[in-house]
């Protein structure tokens, strides 16, 4: 049965929504918690919202009220669930942020969260209790939004939530982070109606219907995660089965395990997880599975490659899975989640171009014998989006002309939470600049490169300036006189972390430099893959005074190619 | 004990001149040795001792001590 009349009243919020089907079908599943090696736990529309009427109950004692912004910070647990859903049953604003790893130093961890606090004005943090000592002095901090840390998982729950407060669906639904690290974070607020308005026009686009099932590893501080295998499902009824990212990306075979056991029918990812999984799932490990159920598997957050497609397909057809099934989606935070998608039943298009014409923005198609690149189509506009290509005075570009892809869509962000100068940087007339180049070619759309100075490491988004500025502190770098850049790997199938940084070290000290370097940018959970260290005054700047990324990063390049 | 063949395959497999590896030793304070490296440097020892670990046992890996402890199974099994 076809979801495509799946209907919301204008005053729902995601919690009257969840409560609708809790009572329709309390027996009915709604998440799949998988654990590597344990048996996977469920739980059932009827005990998920119970179990969430409890926490309300206990957040609520603990002071957590209406409006209050909470961020959760948790590892994969079967509770995480519920507790996020109580924090909307209070009409609060979840915000779920990245657990930190071991690579990150708690000093870092503590910035980060301070910038965060500061920025997107978190009032509430719940975590798991071995992280209290090192985000208890954040809660004493002058000046400090966070009112209190609380330990969800060894609450005793002993009275339940029985009146959810009543909010009009503009009410904000949730918070969550674009991007950064250490204190550049950008905060995207959704109003529950929004989320709704979103997921029904998705739903509709991905023909979503009572026979999906959805099996996801990703994780659920980023939107892909989030929105795609979380508040979809959740808002319409499907059924969502969760892994474990770290356990993932330690062992990608539970990915087409999980995909097999439960029937999954659809699943999101980004670009690096092909690649990864094309070249290390091993033929012993996939004896047995089936994945003739999986009608999508929709590749996003990162620029989609054709070698990626095809080394996850050549790996996976004798499992059943189907060419038709390799879709994409370009999507982001800031327009809740997608703003296109391949439709179902069809592989996402691929167009063979002129390499040089792209780069002089004229897409070219079929050149011959000149160099060429494939570029992968995300899709069409879904139902409420629409997508224009324009030039740098902001001026539409006819098609096949590549420009800045700029969006608008009936579920946008209001703007960065408290940063009405980020969010004036970006949109203008009720459009949002996204700093994405791309073409369109007939209705489909095709994502090219990046004006921004972003850099995606497997779905994860970095700024440089949190980069360059790690590698300032490091005594021997000139202060300044840095830049960081991504360049694609075609290898692990995303991006690598590159920098550049002038040095007056002489040679026989610049060994003990580099190390010095790279351990101060794995203080902050980035691995710098490449490390250029040049004598002062060989970066080129540009025209504010900076060394400019683009430029350096193009010498590098050229550079290279000369040598090869 | 870390034995001298896979610390040197280790530090081959991340490019490293040298590192101090210790049974404690956690990947994460290894450089290079990030998520998306951990699955390629896993396959570098089975390579290298010509042994295959189960998906469970390479997620149960707590610190380089137990990467070492599975190898010597696999190696005393063969």
């Amino acid at each position: 049965m076809s979801l495509a009349s799946f209907s919301w009243s204008r005053n729902e919020t995601l919690w009257t929504r969840w409560c609708r089907h809790a009572d329709a079908d309390p027996e009915r599943e709604a998440i799949a918690f998988v654990r590597a090696g344990e048996p996977t736990e469920r739980w059932r529309w009827g005990e998920l919202v119970q179990r969430a009427r409890l926490y309300a109950g206990w957040l609520q004692a603990a002071g957590v009220a209406t409006g209050d912004t909470c961020a959760i910070i948790s590892r994969h647990h079967k509770e995480f669930f519920p507790v996020y859903m109580a924090i909307s049953a209070l009409v609060a604003i979840p915000a779920v942020l990245a657990y930190p790893n071991a690579r990150l130093h708690p000093d870092k961890f503590r910035a980060g969260l301070v910038g965060m606090a500061r920025h997107s004005g978190l009032n509430w943090i719940l975590c798991e209790s071995e992280l209290t000592p090192t985000i208890a002095p954040l809660t004493q901090a002058a000046g400090s939004t966070v009112r209190g840390l609380l330990a969800p998982y060894e609450a005793r729950l002993d009275h339940e939530l029985t009146h959810a407060p009543q909010v009009s669906a503009d009410a904000p639904g949730l918070l969550q982070h674009s991007s950064g690290t250490t204190g550049l974070q950008k905060a995207v607020v959704l109003s529950h109606r929004a989320i709704l308005e979103h997921v029904s026009r998705y739903g509709r686009a991905i023909a979503a219907n009572e026979q999906d099932r959805i099996v996801s590893w990703l994780p659920l501080y980023h939107d892909m995660g989030l929105i795609a295998a979380f508040q979809l499902p959740l808002a319409l009824g499907i059924p969502t089965v969760q892994l474990d990212p770290f356990e993932w990306i330690t062992a990608p075979i539970l990915l087409p395990e999980a995909l097999s056991a439960e029937r999954g029918t659809l699943s999101w990812l980004p670009n690096f997880a092909y690649a990864l999984m094309g070249a290390r799932l091993r033929e012993d490990e996939l004896e047995g599975l089936s994945l003739a159920h999986l009608r999508m598997l929709i590749n996003c957050s990162e620029p989609v490659r054709a070698e990626a497609h095809d080394a996850l397909l050549q790996r996976l057809a004798p499992l059943g899975l189907r060419s038709t099934a390799l879709a994409a989606s370009y999507a982001m935070a800031e327009a809740t989640f997608a703003v296109t998608q391949t439709p179902p039943g069809q592989r996402s298009k691929e167009l063979t171009v002129s390499r040089d014409a792209l780069t002089q923005g004229k897409v070219v198609i079929d050149p011959g014998s000149a160099p060429t690149r494939i570029c992968v189509s995300s899709g069409v506009a879904i139902d409420g989006c629409e997508v224009r290509v324009v030039d740098a005075a902001g001026d539409a570009l006819p098609e096949r002309e590549v420009g800045e892809l700029a969006i608008r869509s009936l579920s946008m962000f209001d703007g960065y939470r408290n940063r009405q100068d980020l969010t004036a940087e970006v949109v203008r007339d009720g459009w949002y600049y996204t700093g994405d180049y791309g073409f369109r070619h007939g209705d489909e759309w095709f994502v090219v490169g990046r004006k921004k100075d972003l850099i995606i490491v497997a779905g994860k988004n970095l700024y440089p300036e949190d980069i360059e500025n790690e590698i300032a502190t490091v005594d021997g770098a000139i202060p300044g006189r840095v830049v960081a850049f991504g360049r694609y790997d075609a290898e692990t199938g995303t991006e690598h972390v590159c920098a550049v940084a002038e040095t007056s070290v002489p040679e026989p000290a610049q060994q003990a430099l580099r190390e010095r370097i790279v351990a101060a940018v794995q203080r902050i959970d980035v691995t710098l893959s490449e490390l250029h260290l040049v004598p002062p005054r060989w970066l080129i700047k540009s025209s504010s005074g900076k060394p400019s990324r683009s430029a350096n990063r193009d010498r590098l390049l050229a550079s290279a190619a000369d040598k090869d | 004990m870390i034995s001298d063949r896979l610390k040197s395959v280790l530090l081959r497999e991340l490019n490293l001149r040298d590192f101090d590896f210790q049974d404690a030793t956690l990947a994460p304070q290894v450089p290079g040795w990030d998520s998306l490296r951990h699955i390629s440097v896993v396959a570098a020892v089975e390579k290298e001792f010509d042994v295959r670990f189960k998906s469970l046992e390479v997620i149960k890996l707590k610190n380089i001590g137990d990467l070492q402890a599975l190898v010597d199974r696999k190696l005393a099994a063969k």
